[in-house]
């Protein structure tokens, strides 16, 4: 166990690599459930399994009795995972989309109370959807239309038709433009980013879709890098917050378009920065959960992240990054409990599983 | 004698002083002056070396003194043997080695042959492989026997508490090596259970890791002198170091001998001190309960065997909640004895694989290998840190392994990139970033191969990109491909110092835009703003040679504007300047072509000289 305060980190060794994770959010009222990406380094075999996570709450001793995480059921991936995502049909199916590096995508359709996968559904299997490997997927709320996108500059919109994956070729370019992250910032609209921090805003309603981009290498004289995560709060859908290359995180408003306020990264003054990769990005609901109402609309809520040289932690406009974990391996990507915002799912590098545990009540940690 | 070490300035080849260098002594008996030494490899580790005078200086020499002495002589060859022999292996014994190793490796031959043949015959059904390398594998333990006897203690039946480290002779290095090539190559049995094989291997040759600097096996020798003197062990440090060094490198045998040596054991003590002896009998079940994976484990070691990686796995994970539970058990508030309070605490940071504890227990790179397998359980992604801490070829493995990594998947790039940054190999790194710019390149993901060559500053690659690019955009000027091309040029930037041969593509842009709009026929403001940029363009360094023509070529339309001359007198003088530089440039053999009509040059001169005419009646 490490961490501060009483912010509880429970560790669970896989013996494969986690390449991500997700939490499900089933019926149950007792198990919570998390689905993993797992690629087994021995036979390069790749795969979803799905765990039952289960708080047995100690009563002499409730803080220190750690979680039980079972292994429930495991979906095997014809290729290594590069993205998953999670979402639900309301009373009818936990649904998972992920993305291979042979450029397919898949869906998995799961009971809402065991979490046990029904029905598997795959892109055309004669004809991968990418070029190589699919960057990224995101999954719309509702379960039913996911985007993904690569570094063959290709954006697709894959869709449950009728019990069948329906696939959309959104834009193409060739390979012109690599694709390395997206979000659906709506129900017509998303974001997608790549390399030297470009990001293009999307509108399926307009003609091209494309309505506007933050030109590449904006911070020229500084660092460039590549764009790993972006997240759009429901609230705020004009503003992205991105994560990505040198320990970069920034926010880009469409009201402001050509002007990214940086968050943290080289060039942020008065703060010690982060210099590795920061592999994914959340809004840190958690934290917000005090301060949403009270802030402006142009304030950039508090934002969680990881990085490749191990830290979890929060950024928040204005204030110094708080460090939640320094691993002594990466950190590739996490995921905060909708449900309960105060516990995060992460994928470390070397082949574990981590469980953060913040305290219930809101703010009391910063 | 010349070209002895003692005296520099007669040497016949200068040695640097600062390096310390083998020096072996040649007794070739030759009189000076030495006109010629020929060196060659004899058998074995044998040179010959053969030392000539002058051969007038020989024949003068010669006729005069009758005598034929060596001193006389016209030459001599020597033998000098290299190479300081272990000294653990007289040279007797390293013969009786040579001797005896003979009939194994005839066996081994013998057995190849029947096997050849048999595989022959039955070629369909059977399988020779499958226990051929078991017939090396006895081979290898025959010749393995004869590098040294195994470290098989002399057990007396009753056994010293007091001896924790069994008095044993050196290790051959060797059978060390031996040891390690059976296996990382022989041995097919314990295969799932390598890194385990290595924790016995490290435990039976420690000891010669190195002759100066302090192993963990040196540390045991010292603290073994000291033990038999010693009253109150546990309040010497260096009975806590030698503890949590031993357990580092997984010997837990000695780990609980030493932690069972505590004085809370002793029977006057046990009243008074019962929660500190309680807490030392714990970890010492803890230590000896440590989940292992391998099928067993020879007598006298401890740990609890698993053979299947997921009950290890369970096993473990069990185990280290063990440690966590006594970790944050309160007890410790209850240990007054404050040594043994840390000592033992550092010991279960240990197990739980804390880094710095362990980092600062153990003192040789393979020790820290080992410990790493055993506590924080590695892949072969945290091959860096081992091979980091390799002093001599470390380094040089590390560049190999990084620039076979493959660059398909840009994340793994930029792990790899993040570990050149650590250990600052800034070659490998632009060597990387110029694998996966050309990779991606040649897949058509045009986008992020300009990227990596960029990071890379690699200005030939891009240089030679831009000629393809050029050409793309020059043949199509709709509004699609600008929509399509916005991105990559974009990505660019006008920074043409990182951009190299490419960045004139975004002026390029700039151009064809406004060029496009003069020809939907937008007002004069755009045709001035197209031979502006034509301007800039021909004015840049950056923008190759090739590219004037076509170019220039696009404005013709221009130059014949009704309304009146775009281009002033100064300025239609420097394009018909550049014109003429690339007419020299023409006559040179390394000049490329473009795909321009060949009237062209004409169509472009003459279309200069009517706007400098023009211009002229202008002003």
């Amino acid at each position: 166990m490490a961490g501060s305060g009483d912010l509880q980190l429970y560790r669970y060794p896989q013996s494969k690599s986690v390449d991500a994770v997700r939490w499900l959010h089933p019926l149950s009222a007792f198990d919570r459930f998390i689905a993993t990406a797992l690629y087994d380094t021995d036979d390069a075999s790749s795969s979803v399994d799905i765990h039952s996570l289960n708080l047995n709450s100690d009563p002499e001793n409730p803080n220190r009795s750690k979680p039980l995480l079972r292994p429930r059921s495991s979906w095997p991936s014809p290729s290594r995972i590069s993205s998953l995502r999670t979402s639900e049909i309301p009373q009818k199916h936990v649904v998972a989309a992920l993305s291979t590096f042979a450029g397919y995508v898949h869906f998995l359709f799961m009971d809402p109370i065991d979490v046990s996968v029904e029905l598997e559904l795959s892109t055309d299997e004669d004809q991968p959807l990418h070029n190589a490997s699919v960057s990224i997927v995101d999954l719309q709320d509702g379960g039913h239309e996911c985007l993904s996108v690569g570094e063959d500059g290709r954006v697709n919109l894959v869709s449950v038709v009728e019990g069948r994956l329906d696939t959309q070729l959104v834009h193409d370019n060739g390979g012109l433009v690599s694709y390395t992250a997206v979000k659906w910032g709506s129900q017509a609209e998303f974001a997608t980013g790549g390399f030297g921090f470009g990001l293009q805003w999307w509108d399926q309603r307009k003609p091209g879709g494309l309505v506007s981009q933050l030109k590449g290498n904006w911070a020229q004289g500084n660092v460039t890098g590549i764009v790993h995560s972006i997240d759009i709060h429901p609230s705020r859908k004009h503003i992205s917050v991105v994560g990505g290359s040198s320990g970069t995180v920034f926010a880009w408003d469409l009201r402001w378009q050509q002007q990214p306020i940086l968050l943290s990264g080289v060039g942020v003054a008065g703060q010690s920065t982060f210099e590795s990769e920061i592999w994914e990005i959340q809004y840190d609901i958690h934290a917000q959960s005090s301060s949403i109402s009270s802030t402006s609309s142009t304030k950039i809520l508090p934002v969680m992240f990881c990085s490749e040289d191990g830290i979890l932690g929060v950024i928040e406009q204005g204030k110094p990054p708080i460090e939640l974990l320094t691993e002594a391996c990466a950190i590739n990507s996490l995921d905060i409990d909708p449900q309960n915002p105060s516990d995060i799912i992460c994928g470390l590098e070397w082949e574990s599983i981590g469980i953060l545990m913040r305290p219930k009540e809101a703010a009391s940690v910063y | 004698m010349p070209g002895r070490p003692s005296e520099p300035e007669s040497a016949l080849i200068p040695l640097p002083t600062e390096v310390d260098v083998p020096l072996y002594h040649i007794r070739h008996g030759v009189k000076p002056p030495i006109f010629r030494v020929f060196i060659s490899w004899s058998r074995g580790n044998v040179l010959q070396v053969a030392c000539i005078r002058p051969l007038e200086d020989h024949l003068a020499r010669g006729e005069a003194n009758e005598t034929s002495d060596d001193a006389g002589l016209g030459g001599k060859v020597v033998e000098v043997k290299l190479g300081a022999s272990d000294p653990n292996i007289s040279e007797a014994q390293r013969r009786r080695i040579i001797y005896d190793s003979i009939p194994p490796f005839v066996l081994l031959q013998s057995r190849r042959k029947a096997f050849l043949t048999m595989s022959r015959l039955s070629s369909s059904s059977s399988h020779p492989s499958t226990d051929w390398w078991q017939q090396v594998l006895e081979y290898s333990r025959s010749i393995s026997e004869l590098l040294g006897s195994s470290k098989i203690s002399s057990k007396s039946v009753i056994e010293d508490p007091m001896i924790v480290l069994e008095p044993v002779d050196k290790p051959s290095g060797l059978k060390a090596a031996w040891q390690l090539m059976e296996i990382f190559y022989v041995d097919k049995n314990y295969f799932s259970w390598l890194p385990e094989r290595l924790v016995d291997w490290l435990a039976e040759y420690d000891a010669i890791l190195s002759e100066t600097q302090m192993t963990v096996h040196s540390k045991l020798v010292k603290l073994q002198e000291k033990l038999v003197n010693l009253q109150v062990i546990e309040n010497d440090p260096e009975y806590w170091e030698g503890l949590s060094s031993v357990l580092t490198v997984g010997w837990l045998d000695v780990a609980v001998k030493l932690l069972r040596l505590h004085g809370s054991y002793q029977l006057n003590q046990l009243d008074s001190r019962e929660t500190e002896n309680g807490l030392v009998e714990t970890v010492a079940v803890l230590v000896s309960t440590m989940p292992r994976l391998r099928h067993d484990l020879p007598m006298g070691k401890l740990g609890q065997c698993f053979k299947t990686k997921p009950d290890f796995i369970k096993a473990w994970e069990k185990w280290r909640g063990q440690i966590t539970k006594l970790d944050c058990s309160a007890f410790w508030v209850q240990c007054s004895h404050r040594p043994t309070r840390e000592g033992l605490r550092n010991l279960l940071q240990i197990m739980l694989g804390n880094f710095n504890s362990i980092s600062t227990a153990c003192f040789h790179w393979m020790e820290l290998f080992i410990s790493h397998f055993l506590y924080i359980r590695p892949l072969t992604v945290v091959a860096p840190t081992y091979l980091v801490s390799c002093p001599k070829q470390g380094l040089g493995l590390l560049e190999i392994l990084l620039s076979k990594q493959p660059v398909q998947n840009y994340p793994m790039i930029l792990k790899n990139l993040e570990i050149c940054q650590l250990n600052e190999l800034y070659g490998i790194s632009s060597c990387v970033k110029k694998i996966a710019g050309m990779h991606q390149w040649k897949h058509g993901r045009k986008g992020s191969g300009v990227y990596w060559l960029q990071e890379a500053r690699d200005e030939a690659r891009l240089n030679r990109i831009a000629q393809q690019l050029f050409e793309c955009i020059g043949r199509s000027i709709s509004d699609e491909t600008f929509k399509q091309w916005e991105g990559l040029i974009e990505l660019l930037g006008s920074d043409v110092g990182t951009a190299g041969g490419v960045g004139f593509l975004h002026r390029y842009r700039d151009f064809k835009r406004s060029l496009r709009q003069v020809r939907n026929g937008r007002p004069a403001s755009a045709a001035r703003q197209t031979v502006e940029s034509l301007i800039q363009l021909m004015k840049s360094s950056y923008t190759p040679q090739r590219f004037w023509l076509p170019l220039l070529h696009d404005v013709v339309e221009l130059l014949n504007w009704k309304d009146q001359p775009l281009l002033n007198v100064s300025e239609t003088n420097f394009l018909l300047k550049k014109l003429q530089e690339l007419s020299m440039a023409q006559l040179c053999p390394e000049f490329s072509e473009t795909y321009l009509p060949p009237e062209a040059l004409t169509e472009i001169r003459l279309a200069l000289a009517t706007n400098l005419s023009r211009a002229f009646l202008e002003e």
